[in-house]
């Protein structure tokens, strides 16, 4: 029993991460129809801004000196919010630069504008941090949490909670006020909703934003895991893509839904063939996208009732 | 190196690596009519990238000592490097370039056994002589036709050796009842695995179950708790720093601590930051270099050591220091760049070299294409942070006739 309470502990904890990246691109593609290729980047780059503001509040001398309180106190949700805040603002660049002059056209030359933006990224970032990975403490300590046999880091517990308390959030803001009938209003029709007096520009360069604020927070939330790495993102990225495929890329309670069940997939596979995990998880993709194309938890007029 | 700030080192790699992708200095620092030596393997990627970092240092190191000696047949040694970031694409066209385009009579690396395997057809085909000096995989040195010259050397440990002596120890070990092997899904692994698996059998353990775990991967609980619901009291583990240290974040997290044995990834700094300081205190592991230099080592170690982040990565250094002197004495006898005559002067050295992980005597022959054996390693394991020479009663115990290959 304990080994199945494992599995699911250990796959909700994995997939709250997926789930936060996907519902990032949900934002964006719900918004603008166009996707950050590179937000793997925007996950390591927020990671590293993370641990160089908490370089800064702990007063260690360089990276390899963090000790085990430099996540301690203020000093975690500080560097949580900058990383959320550079990122977010790199993000606006980002529309400006690699989004803006392509968005609503035809053709795909957004994808390749957004995967060289994301390597403009990361050789800046190697310039800067260079290419160690570096450790980075746990904000809340390094004790093992027991819930009924199966084990639990206090970061896992901490991504799962700010996970769920941001992703309610969002349902809220987008269900409940005026900026979320907003973006749903763009989503729906942008011609439409721009008639109406809303700027659009500004819709989706805050989607933009927003989508990598929370690829920054990911980075950091991650980062006393897997540890803070410019190569880290990408597979993070990858996987939370496949969450928001598998839960409808344009439904973000499903993007949300398909991260963790993705990370739930992933764990479980593990109990039985840990080396045919990822065999799984596309074979399932391909399942789920010829039996219901908008992904599974799709049903596309709820959104946008 | 693992874990560490960006030094003035990783940073001057970078940008070397990045200079030579956007073809700076195709040539680096290389004078008109001196020996191009190549260097191929990931400096920057992958959780072993530390050891190649120290690894370039030691070849630069040698290098700089052959060139202040007068250099070799009257010329000059130059070392061109090339990042692979771990990608076997990468390190294939690396390859290519480094013989092809740049005309180097002899390459260093890789970092990663997988790649190792990737190419390995290349330099037998073309006849330019590899010495590798970090990576482990068996397979490596073997040639690509039973029969054929093999034109890679090796100076580093070998997997199916190190494999061997761990499994010696599991074997005569009393606690040790069932076995459980774990590997990750690199080349590296894979290759380790098969070790595993083959000497398991010829040792008659008896291995209940057998796990594996992608490098990136954060969470092993469900292996784990396989091979515990199998009932393993040992397990033998074959895997890069990170993911190992990855490995005993999740035992600690379902508390479940066999005796544990692992490939000498164990000692990289990636895998004491990963685990923290108590939990890499389980491992059994051995090295080639003993914990306690003797005044030799401890020259090249403290002329070297400052510059490198990563303090357990001595060992690269002095492998990839010998691997050098050891080429430069093959093309000395060789009286040539030739490939072919310095592949066979290596495979019949006559100048016994006093390196700095041993004395080399007569280091390869034609079926023999590894300088380092079991003998040369040393048992280690981690305490309080750092790695301190191992023994207990079955070490102790252990005879020549314990160990299958």
């Amino acid at each position: 029993m304990g080994v199945y309470i494992q599995a699911l502990v250990s796959g909700l904890s994995v997939g709250g991460i997926y789930a936060l990246l996907a519902l990032s691109f949900s934002v964006t593609y719900t918004t603008t129809k166009t996707l950050n290729f590179s937000q793997g980047d925007f996950v390591a780059f927020g990671a590293f801004i993370g641990v160089t503001i908490l370089l800064m509040l702990s007063g260690a001398p360089d990276f390899n000196r963090l000790g085990p309180d430099a996540s301690s106190g203020f000093r975690y949700p500080v560097a949580a919010l900058g990383a959320g805040l550079a990122v977010g603002f790199v993000g606006i660049l980002m529309f400006i630069a690699a989004i803006r002059p392509f968005a609503g056209k035809p053709g795909m030359n957004w994808v390749m504008s957004t995967i060289g933006f994301g390597i403009i990224l990361q050789s800046l970032g190697l310039v800067i941090w260079g290419p160690a990975p570096v450790t980075v403490p746990q904000p809340l300590g390094n004790d093992i949490i027991r819930i009924m046999g199966a084990g639990v880091r206090t970061q896992e517990l901490l991504i799962l909670f700010v996970a769920i308390v941001v992703m309610l959030a969002f349902d809220r803001v987008m269900r409940k006020t005026r900026l979320g009938k907003v973006m749903r209003a763009v989503a729906q029709n942008p011609e439409v909703a721009s008639l109406m007096g809303i700027n659009l520009t500004l819709v989706m360069a805050g989607a933009f934003a927003f989508s990598s604020a929370l690829a920054g927070l990911g980075g950091l939330l991650v980062a006393p895991i897997a540890s803070a790495s410019l190569y880290v993102g990408l597979w993070i990225a990858l996987k939370a893509f496949s969450g928001a495929i598998i839960g409808g890329l344009d439904n973000p309670r499903g993007c949300i839904a398909g991260g963790f069940l993705l990370g739930l997939v992933e764990s479980s596979v593990a109990l039985w063939q840990a080396q045919w995990r990822e065999i799984v998880i596309f074979l399932l993709i391909i399942v789920v996208l010829s039996l219901w194309p908008n992904g599974i938890f799709n049903r596309s007029t709820v959104d946008r009732a | 190196m693992i874990s560490g700030r960006p030094t003035r080192r990783a940073f001057t790699i970078s940008t070397l690596a990045a200079a030579s992708m956007i073809g700076l200095g195709k040539r680096g620092f290389a004078q008109e009519g001196d020996i191009l030596l190549g260097f191929n393997g990931d400096l920057s990627a992958s959780p072993a990238a530390e050891s190649a970092q120290a690894g370039v240092k030691g070849l630069q190191a040698a290098i700089d000592d052959v060139n202040a000696g007068g250099g070799v047949l009257g010329r000059k040694l130059s070392l061109i490097i090339r990042d692979d970031l771990s990608q076997p694409p990468k390190s294939i066209q690396n390859m290519s370039d480094l013989i092809d385009n740049q005309k180097v009579v002899a390459v260093f690396g890789p970092t990663n056994s997988g790649n190792a395997m990737a190419w390995r057809h290349i330099p037998n085909q073309k006849r330019i002589p590899v010495i590798n000096s970090l990576s482990t995989g068996t397979e490596i040195t073997k040639p690509i036709s039973a029969g054929a010259d093999s034109y890679i050397f090796r100076v580093a440990l070998v997997d199916r050796q190190h494999v061997s002596s761990l499994l010696a120890y599991l074997k005569k070990s009393p606690a040790t009842k069932n076995v459980g092997y774990l590997a990750e899904t690199t080349g590296y692994g894979q290759g380790g695995l098969k070790d595993l698996q083959e000497l398991g059998a010829e040792y008659g353990l008896n291995v209940v179950g057998t796990e594996k775990f992608d490098v990136n991967d954060t969470d092993m609980t469900s292996q784990l708790n396989k091979l515990r619901s199998a009932g393993v009291d040992s397990i033998a583990v074959w895997a890069q720093g990170v993911p190992g240290g990855q490995l005993l974040r999740s035992m600690e997290k379902i508390d479940f601590f066999p005796t544990m044995v692992m490939s000498w990834a164990a000692a990289n700094t990636g895998f004491l930051q990963a685990a923290g300081p108590k939990l890499a205190e389980h491992p059994l592991f051995q090295r080639p270099v003993p914990v306690s230099l003797n005044p030799h080592q401890q020259q090249l170690f403290d002329r070297i050591m400052p510059h490198v982040a990563s303090p357990t990565s001595f060992g690269y250094v002095a492998q990839c220091y010998d691997a050098l002197m050891i080429l430069t004495l093959a093309i000395k006898q060789a009286g040539s760049t030739d490939g072919v005559k310095v592949r066979e002067a290596l495979e019949d050295l006559q100048a016994p070299y006093e390196g700095y992980i041993k004395t080399y005597s007569k280091p390869f022959t034609h079926d023999n294409h590894e300088a380092l054996t079991a003998k040369d390693y040393d048992w280690q394991k981690w305490k309080n942070g750092e790695i301190i020479s191992y023994s207990d009663d079955v070490i102790k115990s252990l005879t020549p006739a314990d160990f299958k290959s």
